[in-house]
């Protein structure tokens, strides 16, 4: 690939991507808060909503932990632990078992989008693509786990270097990974564009994700009652 | 001791005629929305029948409601864990059909088709696809008037512990009406289940609701909530519930079910209870000690020291004095002829039914049967008594049979006093009541003036919150600011 071209996408573009996601997820939650929520379909109808959501969603949470742990150790702090052949070997098994569950759960999803009637028409078509853009994204990066455990480590160990270049601003990011396969390219290209989109799409559900629920008491009453207001 | 007040709710079941007027002025105010048209946050059931959802009562299909796990109170869904694994994809919602598919007719075709060899029909229409449906397979009162199967109705929980075959015959056969509103527990389980907090009972009054601007859709609560109460806006894809009409309540008026109630069978009162004593009296051992122990927590408004008490503790004195003269407190308290829908779902329900009378049995006008005394015998009624009690005592009979004696004896004594004019005090003995009693039982359960049913305290907006603050902001509006649902959907960054 053209110098120009490579530094653009995997020098430049992860800095602007990350920028308009952080500039849209705060202006959204700033400006919108009370339009975050799950979306979900499930109420109108059951079928292929539990296996595919399950799958999924804890398919593709437990991927983001692989690729955000897998890219941003340190060689020298996971060498306390593992080789990086071992790291290999444990990433390509993990990504392969939880990327394939994400994989079918969401074309099971999609499948139920467009076969049901009441889904099919009760969908807008950012639903539809949404879902679309991200089966591609799952299906590229489950061949670039593929091409990972056929090619050396020195191929593997270039990505994480890519991604920790990215996040110190070395201006010499993309050339790492300059002769890697077109399949992670396309994977990291659409990876960005979906953080770019991120903010007006209802992947936003994520940050109202409920973990106070877990720290708060079981029974609440919220409002004060009879205690007048001292102002 | 810690004091609050409940805006609580009485439906005396004897007098009411299934009319569905409270159901139907109910969605005009509450639920015409896009999204709602399945929804009914009042509706009337003829029992016995699996009701609305289908078959809501059985708790081991929808998990609703709290169980004991080693003696300590949690949600019959699973505890916070339990409920978060279930978040993507929760296996106890019910989906639309069990409620059902909300439809229209498409009228329109009888004034554009063309000529027809036979009249041409509006066919019915889903609201949810805009499609034509093939036929209505479900209503919100599909067993209206013990419409349907002997078989497919008699499914419902009620009847457990009851030989129900006899119930098929015709000369058996026996029903009543069961209008069902949110109970307004004392112990929700729709407030603990809601992952985002969203869900609040207030404090001064009692009412449980949903903040629509805290909802995320998570909807937990509809599975939670033993009396499927809570509804899914299929449309905004939030929960929503009946809100007790709170601001007709804060402004001292009855709700709009209650107050176009025909047969005036609606109460509605203040109770005072003691807040600490809830998770005590909810955790009881025995599901059949929930009603007495349901009792146990209320507090006598007349007692001097509750009102001093009371009053040190901020209640408001049209609150105190409101609860002397609930309509609630004496038929749930002082004449014990009111009962919690299923105490049994341990949730301290606040929205109590006074149980039916029923046609005596042929055999007793025939003369086979002998009347018990004066009054006849409970157990003639046409209404098994097990099934009342499977209803509101969780199975113990004693409670109904005394409540059911009582409001025999009420009749048979004002019988005697209007019609033969003698005061018949036979009739009273071994029940409990005074002649006085008597009196007051049918000016509130016969007579019923509105005056006697709605004792409802004005609400302090003071104590709430600075009102300085609302100065000059748009009125009702559906959520994200000022304005419609119009502009909101114009959002740039999408969502509702």
């Amino acid at each position: 690939m053209n110098t120009y071209i490579n530094n653009l996408f995997f020098t430049y573009l992860p800095h602007i991507a990350m920028t308009l996601f952080w500039f849209g997820v705060i202006t959204r939650i700033v400006k919108t808060s009370k339009s975050l929520q799950a979306e979900s379909s499930q109420f109108l109808s059951k079928k292929g909503q539990q296996w595919g959501g399950n799958l999924f969603h804890y398919g593709i949470i437990l991927v983001f932990i692989g690729h955000f742990t897998g890219l941003f150790t340190p060689e020298h702090f996971y060498h306390l632990f593992m080789t990086t052949a071992t790291k290999k070997i444990l990433a390509v098994i993990m990504g392969s078992v939880f990327g394939t569950a994400a994989v079918v759960g969401v074309t099971i999803l999609l499948v139920r989008r467009l076969k049901d009637q009441r889904i099919k028409i009760n969908s807008t078509p950012a639903d539809i693509l949404l879902i679309v853009l991200l089966l591609f994204e799952m299906g590229l990066g489950l061949i670039s786990v593929a091409i990972s455990a056929g090619s050396s480590v020195e191929n593997y160990t270039a990505l994480g270097e890519w991604a920790q270049k990215v996040i110190t601003f070395q201006p010499d990011a993309g050339a790492v990974i300059v002769g890697h396969s077109i399949i992670y390219k396309l994977h990291i290209i659409t990876g960005l564009f979906i953080f770019m989109i991120f903010p007006y799409t209802k992947l936003m559900h994520m940050f109202v994700m409920p973990i106070a629920y877990f720290f708060r008491s079981g029974y609440q009453m919220v409002r004060r009652g009879f205690t007048k207001l001292t102002i | 001791m810690k004091i609050q007040a409940q805006i609580a709710m009485v439906l005396n079941l004897d007098k009411c005629i299934g009319c569905h007027t409270c159901s139907v002025t109910c969605k005009n105010v509450w639920t015409t929305r896009k999204g709602m048209e399945y929804a009914w946050f009042n509706n009337v059931e003829t029992k016995p029948g699996q009701g609305y959802p289908t078959d809501w009562e059985n708790q081991d299909k929808w998990k609703g409601g709290w169980i004991l796990d080693k003696s300590k109170l949690r949600p019959r869904m699973g505890n916070k864990a339990g409920i978060m694994k279930n978040i993507f994809s929760n296996p106890y919602l019910p989906q639309i059909d069990d409620y059902y598919e909300p439809f229209t007719f498409n009228y329109s075709i009888l004034h554009s088709s063309g000529k027809f060899a036979t009249p041409p029909t509006a066919r019915p229409h889903s609201m949810i696809t805009g499609l034509p449906m093939e036929k209505i397979e479900k209503g919100p009162n599909w067993e209206d008037n013990l419409g349907g199967a002997f078989k497919e109705r008699s499914k419902e929980k009620n009847f457990d512990d009851i030989d129900k075959e006899i119930y098929s015959k015709f000369e058996n056969a026996f029903m009543m009406y069961l209008p069902r509103l949110c109970e307004h527990c004392l112990n929700p389980t729709c407030v603990a289940a809601c992952p985002s907090g969203a869900i609040y009972k207030r404090e001064d009054d009692g009412i449980v609701l949903i903040d629509q601007d805290r909802c995320r859709g998570w909807r937990q609560c509809v599975s939670a909530c033993p009396y499927k109460k809570i509804y899914f806006n299929w449309k905004t894809k939030r929960s929503e519930k009946c809100t007790l009409c709170y601001p007709k309540i804060e402004n001292g008026e009855p709700t709009i079910c209650s107050e176009t109630c025909v047969g005036r069978i609606r109460y509605i009162g203040v109770m005072l209870y003691d807040a600490e004593k809830i998770m005590e009296s909810a955790s009881s051992e025995n599901p059949v000690d929930l009603y007495q122990s349901h009792l146990d927590i209320f507090l006598d408004p007349h007692n001097p020291e509750i009102i001093a008490e009371a009053r040190k503790q901020g209640i408001p004195d049209n609150f105190i004095d409101a609860a002397q003269k609930s309509p609630v407190y004496k038929m749930a308290v002082e004449w014990k002829v009111a009962f919690p829908l299923h105490p049994e779902y341990r949730t301290l329900p606040m929205v109590w039914y006074t149980p039916p009378l029923s046609p005596i049995q042929e055999e007793v006008e025939s003369g086979k049967l002998g009347f018990n005394g004066i009054i006849p015998d409970v157990d003639m009624l046409r209404i098994p008594v097990k099934y009342l009690a499977n209803m509101f005592t969780a199975g113990d009979e004693k409670p109904v049979r005394e409540a059911l004696v009582k409001m025999l004896a009420m009749r048979a004594f004002m019988r005697s006093k209007t019609v033969e004019n003698s005061e018949d005090n036979g009739v009273l003995s071994g029940t409990g009541l005074t002649p006085a009693m008597v009196e007051e039982m049918y000016r509130y359960m016969a007579i019923a003036d509105y005056e006697d049913r709605f004792v409802i305290p004005v609400s302090h907006k003071e104590y709430a919150f600075d009102a300085f603050g609302d100065k000059a902001e748009c009125g009702f509006s559906d959520g994200e600011g000022c304005g419609n649902m119009e502009n909101r959907l114009k959002n740039l960054f999408g969502g509702m």
